[in-house]
């Protein structure tokens, strides 16, 4: 797994695909710093972070788009499918790999919160535990992302196609929870339920909520699944 | 070493094989022959893993490799037809990288990937990007990948193909040292290659194995017939067929070598008719100027066994 994962991240950091995501979410999360915590006096960064969600359902999937296409496209596929590696360690392998893309974009919009934590001194105090727990939802909830372009990537030897895909899922899953609103009855709970971004405002709000904790980790961890059997299944085809 | 039997593999409603059943034994040479489209890369991919098939069985050193196709996979080094190889990678690199996802010891790295470097002389390039390398060297490369963890089965697919004449020559070398200590499958639509390099050979066409045999099976099929090429002082083909006619049922015009006939024929060996057609020709006063025996060439067999096998598969639909 290590091998694959390594070899991931080196490809990440050797195009400048990596580099100009980061760069780009750096920028946008610079402009909603200024407009959202500075120029109104806002001292919830989890808030911005909020916002930045729906730039997010556009930024992860670029990620993802390369992790299995790329393979198919060019015929490398092959190395990962005759190696003796299990196909589970190859897509956890290049999951981590987009996971460490994601933590750089994440790390690098810290540089907000922590001006902010700074320059409290001329009195008020600044919200610690919003912003971490705004923090470990925007993780989760990118987390859960990646695992949905991941999966987009393997249906497809089309990088750009995989990035349209996962879009077009990420858009229907977070409109899932203004639907839902919409409906009555169980089913329109049950596609509530369902949603990704519902259960972040509670994070937002600084209350850590296990059962969205356990949300989003089992989410994830379906879609991966999903995509193991995806890519397994080929051997069959 | 290696064992297939009755292998069984549907594309939706297409066989691409169909019942196919041959071994190779430990420190051969296979030969896997057969036109485009026949099953040679599907039958590869399945005893690689890479494939499952729809029914039968691979048995790798008494693996299965269809269950515990992770065991069997160690002991198999694959190039496919189009070597895969990461672009940005230096050579270095990449070879690293096979390292890792074989789990080749650290250990034992650098003095494998030295003499793997002198084997396929890639040495030059150790620090070259592989995007910028040229098809000969990229092969080379790859080739360097299905040595990487010395495996003891070798499957190559069309490795020379897109190479130059030179290159060509320079991989032959390679794999003939390489089945000095591997058990190798090596697929080519390529005859000489296999003439060259190969020990056994087994013929897949439609899916089918058409045949299979040590390479001097296939020279020398039909042991009882044999073929003559004869020369005649003349240029008059009436009297040349007269004098064949008189002997052989078989015989055929090949072409007029500086304005002498020279003619085919075939014989079986039992009453060859040879020393006849040789007194009637010096009684009509024409000499023979040359008169040899021909060895049926492996080239000749292959296209026989496609084609009657196409021709059988034709009256079978």
């Amino acid at each position: 797994m290590s091998a694959v994962f390594k070899r991931e991240l080196q490809s990440y950091f050797k195009s400048p695909v990596a580099f100009c995501i980061i760069g780009f979410f750096g920028i946008l999360t610079g402009l909603y710093f200024w407009n959202v915590n500075l120029s109104n006096m806002q001292i919830e960064f989890s808030y911005t972070l909020g916002s930045l969600i729906s730039f997010v359902v556009f930024f992860i999937p670029v990620i993802t788009m390369k992790l299995f296409s790329e393979d198919r496209k060019n015929g490398t596929e092959v190395l990962f499918r005759t190696a003796p590696v299990s196909t589970w360690k190859i897509v956890i392998g290049k999951y981590l790999a987009s996971a460490v893309v994601f933590a750089c974009m994440l790390v690098e919009s810290m540089i907000c919160p922590v001006i902010m934590y700074f320059n409290m001194n001329k009195g008020g105090t600044f919200p610690l535990a919003m912003t971490v727990s705004g923090y470990i939802a925007f993780t989760l909830l990118g987390l859960a992302f990646l695992s949905v372009g991941a999966f987009a990537s393997s249906v497809t030897d089309s990088q750009p196609l995989a990035a349209v895909l996962g879009v077009i899922i990420l858009i229907v899953i977070n409109f899932i929870e203004t639907v839902g609103e919409h409906i009555k009855g169980t089913f329109g709970s049950v596609l509530v339920w369902l949603s990704l971004s519902s259960r972040y405002n509670n994070f937002v709000l600084g209350m850590f909520d296990f059962s969205a904790l356990i949300f989003y980790l089992s989410f994830t961890a379906m879609m991966l699944f999903i995509t193991i059997i995806n890519i397994g299944r080929k051997r069959w085809n | 070493m290696i064992e297939i039997r009755n292998l069984v593999k549907n594309y939706g409603k297409v066989t691409a094989l169909d019942d196919v059943s041959f071994d190779v034994k430990k420190g051969d040479i296979l030969g896997f022959l057969g036109p485009n489209g026949a099953g040679k890369s599907t039958a590869m991919n399945i005893i690689t893993g890479y494939l499952a098939p729809t029914s039968g069985n691979v048995t790798i050193d008494g693996i299965d490799a269809v269950e515990n196709s992770l065991e069997a996979r160690k002991l198999i080094g694959y190039l496919p037809e189009q070597p895969p190889l990461f672009g940005e990678m230096t050579v270095k690199e990449y070879l690293g990288f096979i390292c890792d996802l074989k789990r080749v010891p650290k250990k034992k790295r650098p003095a494998m990937l030295d003499d793997i470097c002198y084997i396929v002389k890639i040495g030059d390039v150790r620090n070259r990007v592989i995007r910028n390398l040229s098809k000969g060297y990229r092969q080379r490369v790859g080739f360097a990948q299905a040595l990487v963890g010395d495996p003891p089965i070798l499957i190559l697919d069309e490795p020379t193909v897109g190479l130059d004449p030179k290159q060509v020559v320079e991989f032959r070398r390679i794999i003939s040292t390489l089945g000095r200590n591997h058990t190798i499958i090596l697929s080519t639509h390529i005859l000489q290659e296999v003439t060259a390099v190969c020990s056994d050979v087994v013929i897949i066409n439609n899916g089918k194995v058409a045949k299979a045999g040590s390479l001097s099976d296939f020279v020398s099929a039909d042991a009882n017939v044999k073929r003559f090429a004869v020369t005649f002082d003349t240029g008059d083909k009436e009297v040349a067929e007269k004098l064949l006619s008189g002997v052989f049922k078989n015989y055929s015009f090949s072409r007029t070598d500086h304005g002498l006939l020279v003619y085919r024929f075939s014989t079986d060996s039992k009453s060859s008719g040879v020393k006849e057609l040789f007194f009637n020709a010096a009684s009509a006063g024409i000499a023979l100027t040359e008169l040899k025996p021909m060895e049926k060439s492996f080239e000749e067999e292959f296209v026989r066994i496609i084609t009657s096998d196409m021709h059988d598969h034709r009256e079978g639909v």
